[in-house]
C-alpha cells in the first residue's frame, strides 16, 4: 500500500522509573488501516496506546500521527480520539452533551453542532436516547455513546482501549462487527488494543502481537496465524491454542522424533541440522484423526468435550495435546487414535529462542 | 426467633445510649423554660411545670446576642469559604498523585488534626502579634480556625475526588480540554457533593469555635457567641435559665440545619458522587 502514512512511530521507548515498559517500538500505519495491538495483560498495548493519546509521555523515539512529531503534544492538540473500556462517559452529562463536548470545547456552532448530533446519534442508533443520563444506558448503549463521542469529531485516529471487555458474549461479537462497519463507512485510522486474540483477527487489518514491551511480530491476521515468528505469537494466535511438544530433528533433517513416550516421527517442511533439539508446534484444527496403522502419532485420549458443532479431544497422561474434530466423535475417553499432519502445517521453533526456524 | 431477639435488644441498646448521650441536649431546652425555684428543687422536674416562654426575648436584648450570633456567622463564613477555596485543590492534588512526597504531605496533614487547639494557641498568637493580625482579630480567628479545621476537610475531599474516575478526566483531555478545564468542568461538578457536604461540617464547627476566639479577640463587639456564653457564665452564676436560653438559642440554628442536611450531609459522605 502507498497509502499516506497517518501514525508513525519510530524507536519508541518508555521507562516507569526503572521498568522499561515499552522497549524500540517500530510502527507505521497507513491512512485508513485497522490495527489490532494484542497481547497479554502488562505487555505494554495499553500504554502504546496511551502515549498515541497523549496521556503518557514516552521516553525516546518519535511519534508522528498526520505528518506531524507529537511527542511533547498535548492531548488536547492531538486531534485523536479516544473510546475507553470504561467508557468514561461524563455522569452529569446527557447522551447529547457528552456527544458534543468535544465540539463545545472547540466552539463550533450551535447549528453545525446539533446536525453533526443527529448524524452521529443515527450512525449508531442513539436518536431516541439524546436525554438520558449515562447512569439510565444499558451497557451496549453506553458503548454506543462512547463511540459516538469519537465519531462526531472526526478525527486523524480513533483509539479504542479495550472497548468491548465490559460487554457481555453475545453483544461483544455483535459489537465488534459493528465497529468495523463503522471504521470502513468512516475510512478511519483506528488502533485497537485488545487481549482477545479473536478480536484482534476478526477485526484488524494488521495486528500487532506485544510482549513485555516488545513487539513480537505484526502483520496480517493470516500472516500471523500461518507463519508465527516465535513460539510466543503462534501459542496467542488461533483458539484452542497451538499444542507445542518438545522434540529432536531426525538425522536425515527432514523429520523431527517428539520426545515424550509413545508419540513417533513427523515429517517437517525444509531441512534442519540433525540432532538439534526443537519444539514443534501442531495446531489442535490441523491434527487429522485416522487409522492408528498409519498415523504418525499415536495418543491416548483422556478428555473428550463436545459443543454440538465441533469436539475436542485432550491427550491423557504427560501428553498434553489437544485436536479438534469436526462435528460428532464417537471417540471416547481411554481409546487411542491415530493423528497425521501435512509437514507443511508442522511449525518447528528453536528449543532455545523460541524463534520459528 | 433468636435473631429477633438480638435485634430487639441490639435497638434498646441504641435507643439507651442515643438517650444518654441527648439527655444534656434535652436538660438545656428544659431549664431555659423553668423558673428560678424549679432550677434547684430536688428532685428535679423533667418536664417545666410552667415554661417561661418570655426567657428568649429577654436574654437576647440583655446580652446583645445578635451581635454575637453575627459575629459567629462571620467567622464560620469566613473560615468555611478560605477552607474550601484552599482545600478543595490541596485534596484533588492529593487524591490524585501517588508518590511517597504525597504520603509524606498526607501524614503530616493528619499530624496537624492530632495538635489541640489549646496547645497551638500560644505560638499562633505570638505569631500573628508579629504580623500585626491582632489588629484584625476575626481575620486572624478565621485564618487558625481555617489551619485547624483544614486536615479534617481534605481527608473527606480527597476521598471524594478518588471516586471520581481518573479516565473521565483523561476522556476530557483527549476530547479538546486542558488539565484546568478538565478538573473545573468534569471533576468539580462531579464533587460537589462532597465538597458541599465537607464545607456545611466545616461550618458549623467554626460557628462553635471557642479557644481561638477567646484568647485572640478581646474586643467584646468583635467576640462569637461562643466567647459571649462564657463571658455569661461568671463563678457565682445561678440564672442558669437564662444561661441555657442563650445557649438554645445559639445551637438551636445549627441544629435545625443539621436535621434538614442530615440525609444529604450522611449519604455525601458515605457514597462516592457517582453512579
Amino acid at each position: 500500500m502507498s497509502a499516506e502514512k497517518q501514525i508513525e512511530l519510530v524507536g519508541i521507548n518508555k521507562h516507569y522509573g526503572s521498568f522499561h515498559a515499552l522497549k524500540d517500538i517500530n510502527l507505521t500505519i497507513p491512512k485508513g488501516q485497522f490495527v489490532a495491538l494484542v497481547g497479554p495483560s502488562g505487555c505494554g498495548k495499553s500504554t502504546l496506546l496511551r502515549s498515541l493519546a497523549g496521556l503518557e509521555s514516552i521516553s525516546g523515539g518519535t511519534m508522528k500521527i498526520g505528518g506531524e512529531v507529537m511527542n511533547d503534544v498535548p492531548p488536547r492538540k492531538r486531534d485523536v480520539a479516544m473510546v475507553f473500556q470504561s467508557y468514561a462517559l461524563y455522569p452529569h452529562m446527557t447522551v447529547e452533551q457528552n456527544l458534543t463536548y468535544s465540539l463545545r470545547l472547540k466552539r463550533v456552532s450551535k447549528e453545525e453542532m446539533k446536525r453533526a448530533t443527529e448524524e452521529v446519534a443515527k450512525t449508531i442508533g442513539l436518536s431516541q436516547l439524546l436525554h438520558r443520563y449515562p447512569r439510565e444506558l444499558s451497557g451496549g448503549q453506553r458503548q454506543r455513546v462512547a463511540m459516538g463521542r469519537a465519531i462526531i469529531r472526526h478525527p486523524k485516529a480513533f483509539l479504542f482501549d479495550e472497548p468491548l471487555s465490559n460487554l457481555d458474549a453475545a453483544l461483544r461479537v455483535h459489537m465488534r462487527k459493528e465497529i468495523r462497519a463503522l471504521h470502513d463507512r468512516l475510512g478511519a485510522t483506528s488502533v485497537y488494543v485488545t487481549h482477545d486474540q479473536i478480536e484482534a483477527m476478526t477485526m484488524a487489518d494488521h495486528v500487532v502481537v506485544m510482549r513485555d514491551g516488545v513487539i513480537e511480530q505484526q502483520g496480517s491476521p493470516l500472516e500471523l496465524y500461518d507463519r508465527p515468528a516465535t513460539k510466543f505469537v503462534a501459542g496467542f494466535i488461533g483458539s484452542p491454542a497451538m499444542n507445542f511438544l518438545p522434540a529432536t530433528i531426525g538425522p536425515d533433517g527432514r523429520s523431527v522424533h517428539l520426545d515424550a513416550d509413545g508419540l513417533g516421527n513427523l515429517f517437517i517442511k525444509g531441512v534442519q541440522d540433525p540432532g538439534r533439539k526443537v519444539i514443534v508446534g501442531l495446531r489442535p484444527e490441523h491434527l487429522e484423526v485416522g487409522p492408528i496403522s498409519t498415523a504418525a502419532i499415536t495418543l491416548p485420549i483422556g478428555v473428550v468435550e463436545s459443543t454440538g458443532s465441533v469436539t475436542y479431544l485432550t491427550g491423557s497422561g504427560d501428553v498434553d495435546l489437544t485436536v479438534v474434530v469436526t462435528g460428532r466423535s464417537d471417540i471416547r475417553p481411554g481409546a487411542h487414535v491415530g493423528l497425521s499432519i501435512a509437514p507443511e502445517r508442522v511449525h518447528v521453533f528453536d528449543a532455545e529462542t523460541g524463534q520459528a526456524l | 426467633m433468636t435473631e429477633k431477639w438480638t435485634n430487639r435488644i441490639l435497638l434498646l441498646v441504641a435507643l439507651a445510649l442515643a438517650a444518654l448521650y441527648l439527655f444534656p441536649l434535652y436538660w438545656m431546652y428544659v431549664t431555659s423554660l423553668k423558673t428560678g425555684s424549679e432550677i434547684f428543687a430536688t428532685p428535679p422536674g423533667m418536664v417545666p411545670t410552667n415554661p417561661q416562654w418570655g426567657v428568649f426575648a429577654y436574654v437576647w436584648e440583655l446580652r446583645g446576642m445578635g451581635r454575637f450570633l453575627w459575629n459567629s456567622a462571620i467567622i464560620a463564613s469566613g473560615t468555611m469559604a478560605l477552607t474550601a477555596i484552599l482545600g478543595t485543590g490541596c485534596a484533588y492534588v492529593l487524591a490524585r498523585y501517588r508518590n511517597i512526597w504525597i504520603d509524606v504531605a498526607l501524614f503530616l496533614v493528619l499530624m496537624l488534626q492530632v495538635l489541640p487547639a489549646s496547645l497551638m494557641i500560644t505560638p499562633l498568637f505570638v505569631g500573628f502579634s508579629q504580623f500585626g493580625l491582632l489588629n484584625h482579630p476575626q481575620l486572624a480567628v478565621i485564618l487558625a480556625v481555617t489551619a485547624k479545621v483544614m486536615p479534617f476537610f481534605v481527608v473527606l475531599v480527597r476521598a471524594t475526588f478518588m471516586s471520581v474516575p481518573g479516565e473521565l478526566e483523561e476522556a476530557a483531555l483527549v476530547d479538546g480540554n486542558s488539565r484546568i478545564g478538565a478538573f473545573w468542568f468534569i471533576v468539580l461538578p462531579l464533587a460537589r457533593n462532597g465538597i458541599l457536604v465537607s464545607a456545611i461540617l466545616i461550618f458549623m464547627q467554626a460557628f462553635g469555635e471557642f479557644v481561638y476566639s477567646k484568647s485572640i479577640i478581646q474586643a467584646v463587639e468583635l467576640q462569637p457567641a461562643s466567647v459571649g456564653l462564657n463571658a455569661f457564665m461568671g463563678p457565682n452564676t445561678t440564672e442558669w435559665n437564662n444561661i441555657m436560653a442563650y445557649a438554645t438559642i445559639y445551637v438551636t440554628p445549627i441544629l435545625a440545619i443539621f436535621v434538614i442536611l442530615q440525609r444529604r450531609i450522611v449519604s455525601g459522605l458515605t457514597s462516592g458522587a457517582l453512579k
